[in-house]
């Protein structure tokens, strides 16, 4: 008797262009810096995809943008938004400003209003006027300029450790002291390393490795502290803002 | 919405250094409506044992009464008081025994075991909505803001903290989760249980 | 003869250029990207967006992005807002709060839900955060160029039927937006009520979001024409404060709004936790006290002992 089941039952079919791919992105800005950093792991369910696939990369000399959410949408974005920046180049012989590229990616991602890239995006960077800036989206291309933001599997477990650690929430300072506004690179880093620990201790879809950008602002030297951790530096195309790359490596279970 | 949201409330629980602490907020909501703000979800089973229970309002009363009858039960009959690591089991087979149509809430319990040399040990245990015990080491979470809580605690929680230490990572691993969950917050309570004492405090916590 | 065979050529240059340039219109390339537009200008072009190529897009994008219908959708569009505006003697008031919530989780407590249009028109936000900021943003630039060809500036009636009937068109697409637009005209301070099912409402009075039931309590209560602007204020911040307590999805802080003849003013950014144990602080029209019920009656309500601070 050959199975009539599939014949019996109205059978429905779906277009689903979509898959989660898992990990986690955050990025953090300071006085004269920023920090945008990612893990590596990327995943389908409970399999690992691979232990390293790049989530963060950079745009221009002083800008930085963090994909998560689907990778195939990540990865077709960045590759869209670094022509149109290259296009700019082209025509206005000079980088785009960060403010306009969080701009940019805002037109780029309503554009596909009716059919999203399913991706959450970080910006980093250096502003015009030397601050450190981060931008961050929806998938579909509401954005707002904040000092530090966590996006993708676990950021419901990083961004209250941030409020508390960066912004200093609940927190009441000493009496005739006050929360510095802005905290140092050292300070911002180990927050950074121990809050992807943290991560990977509890969520499954982050850990493997972690990849750390740090824009530093026109003029400005990385401190001893950080020197000492032996960060790469990227070429860069003036002499203006510089970009370092970090890597530590995250638990694999 | 799960009937586990419609309610809200968070409870946390962690170990230190000869003393255990729970914490929760003081929320009850109807859906996105907050109703009350002084909806206690921690009650004292012995005075060395305290019980979160986090889920839909009306079991975590049903509940609250059904152990205290339970304790009460127990302490006739044994002539002592129950022990965490019995009262955990306790909590488990109550659960359990709705397999099928559970009780829509998650307990977290903190309290201090005796050793056999006359000692305290600090013990935490938080279980399902069927009953499955958790024994950890260092921190239980439950609740609309247990993902956050996870975070936070991973953060800042570490081993062999006073009572004083205990109170402050716990209270601040409370806040900054609660604010960060809508279906949590509007004031929390904390309590400290220490061979000697147990210490009971209300913190002010944002109002939205 | 030789134009022919270039036509049909698939090698020499012109070809080569003729294929880039189909590709780049297919893409939805054009010269306005190029430029400053922005990309704005694609929509001048009249080939926006990209949709999916199924029998049905808009129940494609129902399926993958509506978290009422299935809250394990992937994409989330923040919902959850308080905004209001009224219209009195001393102009209008705009107040709003700041949360975004995807899901139970507060994704933001810092969003801007006023949306500068111009120095003289004011847009809030409610529902679709990137609809709202895309649109209104949209129509502040459609304002200018308004200005530029007839010497003056745009009415609110005419900028807000201009915002409702590019929504209208959108009709049944899945845009999601209530919004307030305000300003101040020839006709005196004004506010429409745009929604995107077409919707386009004047009046005095409105709330908008998950919190305005609570907020119209307040407003309603306290609402007078002859209000003085102190007053007025005072009023759209305690309204905010009201949904901001009661509502899970509203709240962090209060942005608050004056339109008058001259355009409109920033009055200040509130936080709700503070208004309810401290008052908004030393402002024209507040009490000095928190707002607060535990706070007015002294905790007596209260079953629990008094907070201690941390």
């Amino acid at each position: 008797m050959p199975d009539m089941s599939a014949i019996a039952n109205p059978q429905q079919r779906q277009f689903n262009p979509y898959a989660e791919n898992g990990g986690t992105i955050l990025a953090v800005a300071g006085a004269d810096f920023t920090v945008i950093a990612g893990d590596t792991r990327q995943s389908e369910g409970y399999s690992i995809q691979t232990r390293y696939a790049s989530k963060v990369f950079r745009l221009t000399d002083r800008a930085v943008l963090a994909v998560n959410g689907f990778a195939a949408d990540g990865n077709m974005f960045v590759k869209k938004v670094k022509q149109r920046l290259e296009w700019y180049r082209h025509n206005h012989a000079k980088d785009m400003p960060l403010r306009s590229i969080a701009r940019l990616i805002q037109t780029m991602l309503y554009a596909q209003r009716f059919f999203p890239y399913y991706v959450y995006n970080i910006l980093g960077g250096i502003e015009e006027d030397g601050t450190g800036a981060v931008y961050s989206f929806d998938p579909v291309g509401s954005y707002e300029r904040e000092a530090c933001r966590a996006a993708g599997a676990a950021q419901s477990l990083l961004q209250p450790f941030l409020d508390n650690q960066i912004y200093f929430k609940n927190q009441t300072a000493a009496r005739g002291y006050s929360h510095p506004a802005h905290l140092p690179l050292p300070d911002v880093l180990s927050i950074v390393i121990d809050s992807f620990t943290s991560a990977t201790e509890r969520h499954i879809e982050v850990g493997d490795g972690l990849e750390m950008y740090i824009v530093m602002a026109k003029g400005q030297t990385l401190p001893d502290a950080v020197t000492n951790l032996l960060p790469e530096e990227l070429p860069s195309t003036g002499d203006g803002e510089r970009v370092f790359v970090l890597k530590r490596d995250l638990k694999k279970d | 919405m799960s009937i586990m949201d419609h309610n809200g409330g968070s409870v946390v629980a962690m170990a230190g250094k000869d003393c255990v602490a729970i914490a929760s907020d003081l929320r009850l909501g109807a859906g996105a409506m907050t109703v009350a703000m002084n909806f206690e979800k921690i009650f004292p089973v012995t005075d060395r044992i305290y019980l979160g229970l986090t889920g839909l309002a009306t079991d975590i009363t049903t509940l609250r009464d059904r152990f205290r009858y339970l304790v009460n039960m127990f302490t006739i009959k044994e002539s002592r008081s129950i022990e965490p690591s019995t009262f955990a089991h306790l909590v488990s087979s109550t659960l359990y025994s709705r397999r099928f149509g559970p009780y829509f809430t998650e307990p977290v319990l903190a309290g201090l075991e005796r050793t056999p040399s006359g000692g305290f040990k600090p013990y935490i245990a938080g279980a399902d909505l069927i009953g499955c015990l958790n024994f950890a080491e260092d921190f239980i979470v439950a609740g609309t803001a247990s993902d956050k809580l996870f975070g936070v605690a991973e953060g800042l929680w570490e081993p062999d903290l006073g009572p004083e230490d205990l109170f402050e990572t716990i209270s601040q691993t409370l806040l900054n989760s609660v604010d960060r969950d809508a279906y949590s917050g509007w004031g929390a309570i904390v309590y400290i249980i220490t061979p000697e004492k147990v210490i009971t405090r209300t913190l002010k916590g944002r109002m939205d | 003869m030789n134009a022919l065979l270039s036509k049909f050529s698939a090698t020499d240059a012109d070809s080569e250029i003729r294929t880039a340039m189909d590709l780049a219109e297919e893409d939805g390339l054009t010269d306005a990207m190029w430029g400053s537009q922005a990309g704005f200008g694609q929509l001048v072009q009249g080939h926006a967006f990209n949709i999916p190529a199924v029998p049905n897009p808009t129940a494609f994008l129902r399926l993958h992005t509506d978290d009422h219908a299935d809250p394990n959708c992937k994409i989330k569009i923040q919902h959850g807002t308080t905004t209001l505006a009224f219209r009195f003697q001393g102009g209008v008031i705009v107040a709003v709060d700041s949360r975004a919530t995807a899901g139970s989780y507060i994704a933001s407590g810092t969003v801007k839900k006023v949306i500068e249009i111009n120095p003289y028109l004011l847009g809030t936000m409610a529902g679709g955060a990137a609809d709202c900021q895309y649109w209104e943003t949209y129509l502040g630039i459609q304002c200018r160029l308004h200005e530029l060809r007839n010497r003056e500036r745009i009415s609110v009636a005419a900028a807000s039927k201009y915002l409702s009937n590019l929504v209208y068109s959108y009709k049944g697409m899945g845009l999601s937006m209530g919004t307030m637009i305000c300003g101040w005209d020839k006709t005196g301070p004004t506010i429409f009520y745009v929604d995107s099912d077409g919707s386009r409402l004047k009046g005095d009075l409105f709330s908008v979001g998950s919190g305005s039931t609570f907020a119209y309590g307040v407003l309603d209560q306290g609402y007078r024409w002859d209000l003085t602007d102190e007053e007025a204020q005072e009023l759209g911040r305690r309204s905010i404060y009201a949904a901001g307590h009661r509502d899970a999805f509203s709240g962090n802080t209060c942005n608050l709004y004056h339109v008058k003849e001259d355009g409109w003013r920033f009055i200040g950014n509130y936080d709700i936790t503070k208004m309810h144990y401290d008052g908004p602080g030393a402002v024209p029209g507040s009490l000095g006290s928190g707002y607060g019920y535990d706070v007015r009656t002294d905790n007596r309500f209260s079953v629990l002992p008094k907070p201690v601070s941390a």
